[in-house]
């Protein structure tokens, strides 16, 4: 909480305030949620629902760099070797396999290996195939968690369900739990901010919706050209003195209207939020401006290269993001589904793999250099994974059944991998990790137990992870 | 597979976990404490307490409040000013502050009828049900889009929007509001009013992608379940997806009972909107064009033909058997649940004409295009298409069986069941009549007439509570959409329970509700802090004073348009698109560019809503998300409502506006600029303070703004500039108006 705001934002000798500050932790949690919540908006009212607030338990990692690979990257082609596959090939799915509904209908197309060639890496021998050469130095640093599982079959289930857990639209996101759980580090920012690299995200903004959340919650879209924000700047016919002019009257004018209702807490946090704004006019567009980093750095990240260019953008400005306090950023890399490689998997995959591989690298190498991935989680996963059968000859289908995210940096017990899929890489057979589990882990490594962050909407105590979830303690340094 | 979303614990609440089956009655599977709980109790006839403050109260509610207030050893605050008054129930009933002539009407009005005059007016204004509609619509989770992927436009969603409007503008009795819009198709099947009515059950969130048509359908019909349970009687009955539910009496069985009145309804969405004798004459006409133009359409039917195949198809191919089946199948031996697979199907395997068009490539499409122009020269005779909506109804008297799922699947079925009400609340079984002519299961009308029916503990307690939910910012029982055990407990039981039954008594009449509730004391107190009082009540949940609020995101633009003196108040048609943020690409699913400012100043409950990416400056401003039904919305304050209200061009353009109107009505006189701005923004004049303040804001912004005309740049004028202005002047102006339209007077209800 900055200095400016703080006694402002404290609603005094109120009963809320009482109950709110008799503990730490997870008391104050579970009573911020008890308080808040449907119906008893009053709660949120008066106070700086952005200020930080103490975690759980000691966190791992201060911030989460999500690099979604959307549309699904293929496990069975990067991260998952399935020599059995190659035997197969030709064949139908064994009947032992059972029923299988995908998106496309293809459960009865022959299998298709894959095409590439995997090595092992690092002292931890870890295997990836040819497609992410430069990721493949960095395996020591990274564990693969290969048997993750989903509900969705159709992308936009999918990517809703990655996001808030849910396939349905309209519960919060991680990234808006992690906001409410912790608050802001840094005021001057968003807490939550996504990045994308090309089109609309499928399901647009319902995946970084706070949900039934307060919207203060809700994360927002940085725009790739001119402002990162939607507003964030004044139009070119009010000039920064002008606006000055403009805030400094409105705070006389408020407080001169406010003078007798001093106890009115809002109307003192309303005169805040602006102050907070005009902070922000300057802090977003600083935050995303290049200009200062140097052109060694930007090539690490491969913006010298056009194919790289506009994913290593972001992936740079993630880092940038993480150094000014930012909890949580999310990447989409090929935003609207450019990973969804239906028709012809070396084709498309190539592209996204050369797209996604120098920038990712970049971004590991950068952060380990600065010091920052000892407290700054990444992850690389999909929606899901797709399947060991063909479509249409030379694509792979939708595979929610087993599919591989990766983990680095805070708190993440480098250099292993973790579960497995059956030998056709269809569906997760050891230690299973559905969606739920991953946001369990996540929260775990930010200092938030997953069972005791709720928010009472709609007669129930609403937790991130519904009424499932369980932390992968393997993954856990 | 979908995960059920219930609660963690019983969070010591000290009630019994039930038991999970769905085999036994309410009764052994709940805690008397559960089957008790009050809201599922019948309304009580309640006395008016007696109390000693006599002279206060002007009518029966007061001697409610009063009640509760003498028992703490409080004293209510004295009346509010006349022109806090006037803005109060201005802002309240029609959105809208009153203008300086209104202000003057009303304060120089001496007569004791005075108040009550001017609530009968408002009452009476079309702005009324703009905004009390927009307060239903937030109930019906009401969007003009599918969501999920693609976000599609549904082009009639806007009329069930026109509807609810003119069901409050005409005090349409509740009861038949319910009727409506539950099964308006099976009762008044010819008034197209009614019919449009059932588009509440349609608001559903929609995937054209999905292919496991099983799982959407149920996922449908849970959403509708669920909707209807917190719209109508406040319970949270989707915690009964799965299992029985842990807080309230609501069984497994029970709410797959309550999904069973829907078990057969389907999306209709082509509702003919005209009388028969319209409808008549466009068949002739139609048929004599479709006689003309039969060799012509053909030719077209067979270039289309391929294409349609292929989108059909396409979808057949990726659907699981159980579908395919559904489809491949005569329709005669189709059974209840194939026809609504086929009936889900149908829709997208077999597209509109225009959509098979745009799938069209190279010589088809020009040959298409060559047919097409020959058809174009029969176009005069065409009858044009008749006005159409978009509902729900039942795609035919046979219903297919519902089951009680285990986990809330359509693949964990368990016993079948009927349509029932929920059991703690009617043990009487519904009388259900099919329609004659086999066109509808006659279910949804048994349950409407339940909803609806005096008896029932929930429907008019929900409905009264919501009223004056908006009109104190909380209600009586501060969780509107749950009366349950996990909700909140009413403040003032007796007073609801009186309120309600006067409402019933008064046929359900939304109006006399309202205006029983703003004659009272009670609504016209003044809102000032007393700190004596605030010690004992410090949330004032009993009404010790009028309670602050910020206004709702459409009633600050609304408002602010007003003042500037552009809104256009036309009421109902099809939605607009107004201006979007500077940099902000159309939204998935489109967004018309270059509005017309006809459609920039129309009021915000006609503006588009977008499931996915609604309005953004309305959403900056705690509009609800539409993929849920919304009881009360939050009122939160952050930064980015500021950058909003500060810096988007729409609000910009609003000051300019603003400005322009003051000049027109003070000219370049600067101490009647201020008054005048303050009389059009906050119904008052300026004291001394603020006057020189604002004098002195001019001047020197008019400083700032100098150096940069100096300098080459751009500035903000007010729309109307009159000759001799100072540019550097006028756009001060432009900015205080601004800062008015931002500042917390404007945007709080006292």
């Amino acid at each position: 909480m900055s200095k400016l705001t703080a006694p402002h934002f404290v609603r005094a000798a109120s009963r809320r305030d009482f109950l709110a500050n008799a503990g730490t932790g997870f008391g104050a949690l579970a009573l911020g949620s008890l308080l808040a919540g449907d119906g008893v908006a009053a709660a949120v009212k008066g106070r700086n629902a952005m200020a930080a607030k103490p975690p759980h338990y000691a966190a791992k990692a201060k911030s989460v760099i999500w690099l979604f690979m959307e549309g699904g990257p293929s496990h069975i082609d990067l991260f998952d070797p399935k020599p059995e596959l190659k035997r197969l090939s030709g064949q139908p799915l064994p009947p032992s396999f059972g029923k299988v509904i995908t998106a496309m209908g293809t459960s009865n197309n022959t299998l298709m290996p894959s095409q590439r060639t995997f090595k092992q890496y690092g002292r931890s021998g870890q295997w990836v195939s040819d497609w992410y050469p430069h990721i493949a130095q960095h395996m020591d640093d990274i564990a693969v968690l290969r048997s993750c599982q989903a509900d969705g079959l159709n992308h936009v289930g999918s990517v809703c369900q990655m996001n808030t857990g849910s396939i349905l639209a309209g519960r919060p996101s991680l990234g808006s739990w992690v906001q409410y759980g912790l608050g802001a580090a840094n005021e001057n920012l968003p807490a939550f901010v996504v990045l994308t690299d090309d089109k609309e995200v499928i399901g647009g903004p319902n995946n970084w919706s706070n949900g039934f959340l307060p919207a203060t919650y809700q994360g927002t879209l940085f725009r790739n050209e001119g402002p990162p924000i939607l507003d964030v700047l004044p139009p070119k016919t009010i000039g920064n003195d002008q606006q000055r002019g403009k805030l400094d009257l409105m705070a006389s004018l408020n407080e001169h209207f406010g003078r007798d209702k001093q106890t009115d807490l809002d109307l003192e946090s309303r005169i805040q939020s602006y102050e907070l704004a005009y902070r922000m006019q300057s802090a977003a567009p600083e935050a995303v401006d290049l200009s200062k980093e140097s052109d060694a750095t930007k090539k690490l990240y491969g913006m010298d290269e056009e194919i790289t260019e506009k994913f290593g953008r972001n992936c740079l400005l993630a880092r940038r993001l993480v150094e000014r306090g930012v909890r949580f950023i999310e990447l989409y890399c090929s935003s609207g589904s450019g990973w969804d490689a239906h028709v012809d998997m070396e084709e498309n995959h190539s592209k996204n793999c050369k797209i996604s591989d120098k920038p990712i690298a970049g971004l590991l190498a950068d952060l380990k250099a600065r010091g920052l991935l000892n407290d700054t989680l990444v992850i690389w996963g999909g929606e899901f994974g797709r399947t060991p059968f063909n479509e249409k000859g030379k694509g792979r289908d939708h595979n929610p059944w087993g599919f591989t995210t990766w983990f680095a940096g805070g708190g993440v017990k480098p250099g292993q991998t973790v579960g497995s899929t059956d030998e056709l890489g269809l569906r997760a057979v050891e230690r299973p990790a559905h969606v739920h589990d991953i946001h369990a882990t996540i929260l775990h490594l930010m200092g938030l137990n997953h069972i005791d962050l709720t928010y009472l909407h709609n007669g129930r105590f609403e937790r991130p992870t519904i009424v499932a979830g369980t932390v992968v303690k393997e993954l856990l340094a | 597979m979908n995960f059920s979303k219930c609660s963690i614990s019983l969070m010591g609440l000290g009630l019994a976990y039930a038991a999970f089956s769905a085999e036994s009655g309410v009764k052994e599977i709940f805690t008397p404490v559960q089957l008790r709980h009050w809201s599922l109790q019948k309304v009580a006839k309640r006395a008016v307490p007696s109390i000693q403050m006599q002279e206060w109260v002007a009518t029966p509610v007061d001697a409610f409040i009063l009640s509760k207030l003498e028992a703490r050893g409080l004293t209510p605050s004295k009346s509010g000013d006349r022109v806090t008054l006037l803005r109060r129930v201005s802002l309240d009933l029609t959105g809208l502050p009153p203008t300086p002539e209104e202000v003057d009407v009303f304060v120089s009005d001496q007569s004791p009828k005075a108040w009550e005059k001017l609530i009968d007016r408002l009452l009476a204004s079309p702005h009324y049900g703009e905004r009390w509609g927009r307060h239903w619509l937030d109930v019906a989770r009401f969007a003009e889009s599918q969501g999920f992927k693609a976000d599609e436009t549904r082009p009639d969603a806007w009329r069930y929007r026109d509807y609810v409007i003119d069901s409050f503008n005409t005090d349409k009795p509740y009861d038949r509001f319910i009727r409506e819009q539950i099964a308006g198709d099976e009762l008044w099947p010819n008034v197209a009013e009614a019919r449009i009515a059932t588009a509440f059950n349609r608001h559903y969130p929609d995937e054209y992608n999905a292919r496991n048509l099983m799982q959407r359908r149920q996922e449908i019909l849970n959403e509708v379940t669920n909707v209807v349970g917190s719209a109508f009687l406040g319970l949270t009955v989707e915690c009964a997806q799965c299992h029985n539910h842990k807080f309230d009496p609501i069984s497994h069985k029970d709410y797959y009972s309550l999904q069973a009145f829907f078990a057969n309804t389907a999306a209709d969405d082509r509702i003919v909107i005209a009388p028969p004798q319209q409808v008549q004459e466009h068949e002739r006409k139609l048929a004599l064009w479709e006689g003309k133009t039969r060799e012509i359409r053909e030719e077209i039917s067979a270039i289309l033909a391929p294409a349609r195949k292929k989108i059909w198809d396409d979808f057949f191919d990726k659907y699981p058997p159980e579908v395919q089946e559904a489809i491949t199948k005569p329709d005669s031996e189709r059974t209840p649940y194939e026809a609504q697979l086929y009936h889900q199907a149908k829709l997208y395997l077999d597209p509109s004409k225009d959509d098979v068009v745009k799938s069209l490539r190279g010589p088809d499409k020009q040959r298409y295009q060559t047919f097409a122009k020959k058809l174009q020269e029969f176009a005069s005779l065409h009858p044009g298409d008749l006005p159409h909506g978009s509902g729900m109804r039942d795609i035919s008297a046979q219903a297919p069986v519902t089951h009680v799922l285990a986990g809330g699947t359509y693949l964990g079925r368990q016993e079948p069941v009927q349509p029932a009400f929920p059991s703690v609340l009617s043990a009487e079984l519904p009388k259900i009549q099919p329609a004659a002519n086999g066109s509808t299961t006659g279910r949804r009308t048994a349950l409407a007439n339940w909803l609806a029916s005096p008896e029932n503990p929930l429907t008019a307690r929900v409905m009264v509570n919501r009223v004056w939910s908006h009109h104190f910012g909380q209600g009586l029982v501060a969780s509107p959409n749950d009366f349950g055990v996990m909700g909140k407990r009413p403040s003032h039981p007796e007073l609801l329970d009186w309120l309600t039954t006067e409402f019933v008594q008064n046929q359900w009449s939304v109006k006399k509700l309202h205006k029983l509730i703003l004659m009272s004391n009670v609504y016209q107190q003044a809102s000032t802090h007393r700190e004596a009082a605030a010690k004992e009540d410090s949330t004032n949940r009993l009404l010790w004073r009028f309670p602050r609020n910020r206004l709702e995101a459409e009633a600050i633009r609304d408002s602010a348009i007003h003042v500037a003196g552009v809104l256009n108040s036309k009421v109902g048609g099809p939605s607009v698109f107004p201006v979007l943020p500077e940099n902000m690409p159309s939204p998935r699913g489109g967004w018309s560019k270059n509005p017309t400012a006809e459609e920039n100043y129309r009021r915000s409950v006609y503006i588009f809503v977008r499931r996915n990416t609604p309005y953004p400056l309305l959403k900056a401003l705690d509009f609800p998300d539409t993929n849920m039904s919304c009881g009360r919305r939050d009122q939160t304050i952050t930064s980015p409502q500021a950058l909003t209200l500060l810096n988007d061009r729409a609000a910009i353009d609003w000051a300019q506006n603003f400005a322009g109107r003051v000049l027109g009505k003070a000219g370049l006189d600067p101490k009647l600029q201020v008054e005048t701005a303050y009389l059009l923004a906050y119904s008052r004049k300026p004291d001394g303070w603020e006057t020189d303040t604002v004098l002195t804001f001019l001047e020197k912004q008019r400083g700032i703004i100098q150096s940069r005309i100096a300098k080459g740049e751009s500035i903000a004028l007010p729309t109307n500039v009159p000759e001799k202005g100072e540019p550097a002047r006028l756009a001060a102006l432009v900015d205080f108006c601004h800062s008015l339209l931002n500042s917390n007077e404007f945007v709080y209800q006292e």
